[in-house]
């Protein structure tokens, strides 16, 4: 007993970080949230405090596997960071030969999940233990190939990392997902045929430990030990030790719930880097649309550059429109404002769904009102009626350029509430007119 | 081009991040495309616009000749209007026609810069030491997005996210504005065309 009591001890605290689950009490918390330390060496009070962790670990094995859908754990797998050096390797093979002597509490297999698990609680750098991990996994597997207990343990194993990397702490994104996966792993687990192999243990570790994200791709990974040593210490980045205190609290917090993904780590700056990043593609994506011709397109350079050409060209029509407008006549006739009105309505009609304008006008035409003058009264009875909010002085019609530029006021001031409307003003009159515009006589313009 | 029904046409002043202040009940802003679309705003800015070149045509000197740079910016900043101030880019127009020059002369201390530094020489001799494939690209698609950003007005100094934010929104905008002035240039070429016409008959028939 005393041997597995030390080795249990050994694996759990050669382990930088003991684990802290939820239903641990206090005194585990407390060892759990401790930093990386070095491990303590193996004494009489080392025995007692893992004698309570066993016994904890029972509790929680039982807790977990009734709630593995309940998903409150922040016993989470997916932190195997904590180095295990080569003596838990031996520990743990020793582990499984304990196994079928005497693990005296049933949640034994649980425990050894556990005691791995525990190791995963470390905080972030290290790297080794999630190799050693996937190795304890693996050798409990091949131990376990000539035992039954082997083979639930590899049951617990899925199922309770499975609940412990049902809840990433913070990291809650979507837990669904992840406990769905959860749910088809331990019914997986303990329906075991392949249990005794190391593949699928290793398997059933590593998605336990990343909880949510890219299954697919992390289950071929699992299929590679030494990949899984890789994914492990992913995995291990994945938690520092600010994780495992808010795994602990699991206090609601402020900050944007980002669920770590599978095989990718997740230390709060590569996790802030990627919310940057998803965000920077979404933004790209809508560009993407509203670009023409840029679906074809790959790759954020080439999106890009076909971008400002788009914006380049899009100033370039408006440029040339301006031009044209400039140079057209705008002569006081009805029929022009007919004709604009009808033009209006047909642009309108083309490109919005509801076709506003009346169809008469009997106002009389103000000398200084012309069809842009029109245009102007049917678009604000029209916008009148769209909008409420933006109600203009309209004071039947007489368009004097005092009326036009209150309203350039009003609107002004409606939307900036600065005072620099007389500055706009002051601006749009001071536009030196350049002679470009062709002064030949069809510049005649009257409004 | 389809358009979409207005799922929010009024660009109303609620502030688009909802991240911002987690509690506010204020949606989401509706993306660039539907809220750029709507008839409403179509609406808008071709009274604006008009509202605007009325302005410019009152204001122009004597001769009667309005510069299309004129036209132009008065074009630009009915459309910034249009937005209400809520992008960027839109308060960038409207604030920049004022001062214009004394922002510069301020910021340069005096001395206006006429020639921008050719930054472009230096990446090359950089691309040199850092060969890797990944930083030539992210050298290159930062390149992109600080051209992006000098296009857009007002976003030169933008982080990426918001620049490509600020971007979807003006191209949008630029689109809307294209098609509006288009109609209205059609319209007004064509009242010019059948004006004349009418001049000419009605000459003819005084004269007959």
């Amino acid at each position: 007993m005393d041997t597995d009591l030390n080795s249990i001890s050994y694996l759990s605290l050669n382990y930088d970080h003991q684990p802290v689950l939820d239903h641990f009490d206090s005194a585990l918390s407390s060892i759990v949230s401790s930093p990386s330390t070095a491990p303590p060496p193996p004494g009489p009070t080392n025995s007692l405090v893992i004698r309570e962790l066993i016994g904890r670990l029972g509790t929680i094995c039982n807790n977990n596997k009734s709630l593995a859908a309940g998903g409150d754990h922040s016993t989470n797998t997916s932190c195997y960071s904590t180095p295990l050096s080569s003596p838990p390797k031996s520990s743990l093979h020793s582990i499984p030969s304990m196994n079928p002597n005497s693990m005296p509490f049933p949640p034994d297999q649980g425990f050894t999940e556990r005691a791995a698990r525990m190791s995963c609680f470390g905080s972030g750098p290290h790297m080794a233990v999630s190799g050693q991990l996937s190795r304890v996994s693996s050798s409990q597997s091949l131990m376990d190939a000539g035992m039954t207990g082997g083979a639930q343990l590899e049951g617990e194993l899925t199922v309770q990392e499975s609940g412990g990397g049902a809840n990433n702490g913070r990291k809650r994104k979507a837990g669904v997902k992840g406990k769905g996966k959860e749910a088809s792993l331990a019914s997986s687990g303990t329906a075991n045929s392949k249990m005794s192999e190391e593949d699928p243990s290793a398997k059933r570790c590593k998605p336990d430990c990343k909880v949510g994200g890219k299954k697919g791709g992390v289950e071929e990974k699992n299929s590679n030990s030494s990949e899984n040593n890789n994914d492990d210490r992913e995995n291990k980045n994945e938690n520092d030790s600010d994780n495992t205190d808010s795994k602990l609290a699991e206090p609601p917090k402020d900050y944007i719930h980002v669920r770590a993904r599978r095989g990718q780590a997740t230390d709060s700056h590569s996790l802030a880097e990627r919310v940057r990043r998803e965000k920077i593609s979404e933004r790209m994506k809508l560009l993407q649309d509203l670009v023409p011709g840029c679906n074809k397109v790959t790759g954020k350079a080439v999106m890009l550059d076909e971008i400002i050409n788009y914006v380049q060209s899009l100033q370039h029509q408006v440029e040339f429109l301006s031009m044209k407008l400039a140079t057209v006549d705008a002569p006081e006739d009805c029929n022009m404002d007919n004709l604009l009105r009808k033009d209006m309505h047909q642009a309108c009609d083309r490109s919005m769904q509801q076709a506003v304008y009346p169809s008469a006008f009997p106002y009389p035409n103000q000398p200084q009102a012309g069809p842009l003058n029109s245009l102007l009264t049917a678009n604000s009875i029209s916008n009148m009626g769209m909008q409420p909010a933006s109600n203009l002085p309209f004071d039947g019609f007489g368009n004097t350029s005092a009326q036009i530029g209150g309203f350039w006021e009003d609107d002004l001031q409606s939307v900036v509430q600065m005072g620099f409307v007389q500055n706009q003003e002051g601006a749009l009159s001071s536009q030196s007119f350049q002679g470009s515009g062709p002064s030949s006589s069809d510049m005649k313009i009257e409004l | 081009m389809a358009s979409i029904p207005s799922s929010s046409s009024s660009p109303s002043p609620s502030q688009p991040k909802a991240r911002k202040k987690p509690g506010q009940t204020t949606s989401p802003p509706p993306p660039p495309q539907t809220k750029w679309r709507t008839g409403t705003q179509e609406r808008l800015y071709s009274r604006r616009l008009v509202d605007a070149l009325q302005a410019t045509r009152d204001r122009a000197q004597p001769p009667e000749s309005v510069g299309s740079r004129a036209v132009k910016e008065a074009a630009d900043s009915a459309l910034a209007m249009t937005a209400r101030g809520q992008s960027r880019w839109s308060r960038a127009i409207l604030f920049n026609r004022n001062s214009c020059r004394k922002r510069v002369l301020v910021k340069a201390g005096g001395k206006i810069r006429r020639h921008r530094r050719k930054h472009q020489a230096i990446p090359p001799a950089m691309e040199g030491a850092g060969a890797t494939s990944g930083v030539l690209k992210e050298r290159k698609v930062k390149e992109r997005l600080k051209k992006l950003g000098r296009i857009v007005p007002g976003c030169k100094k933008l982080p990426a996210a918001t620049l490509l934010e600020e971007a979807a929104d003006y191209v949008a905008a630029l689109e809307m504005q294209v098609r509006t002035m288009r109609v209205l240039a059609e319209a007004l070429s064509a009242a010019a065309v059948s004006v004349p016409e009418e001049e000419e008959m009605e000459i003819a028939e005084q004269g007959s």
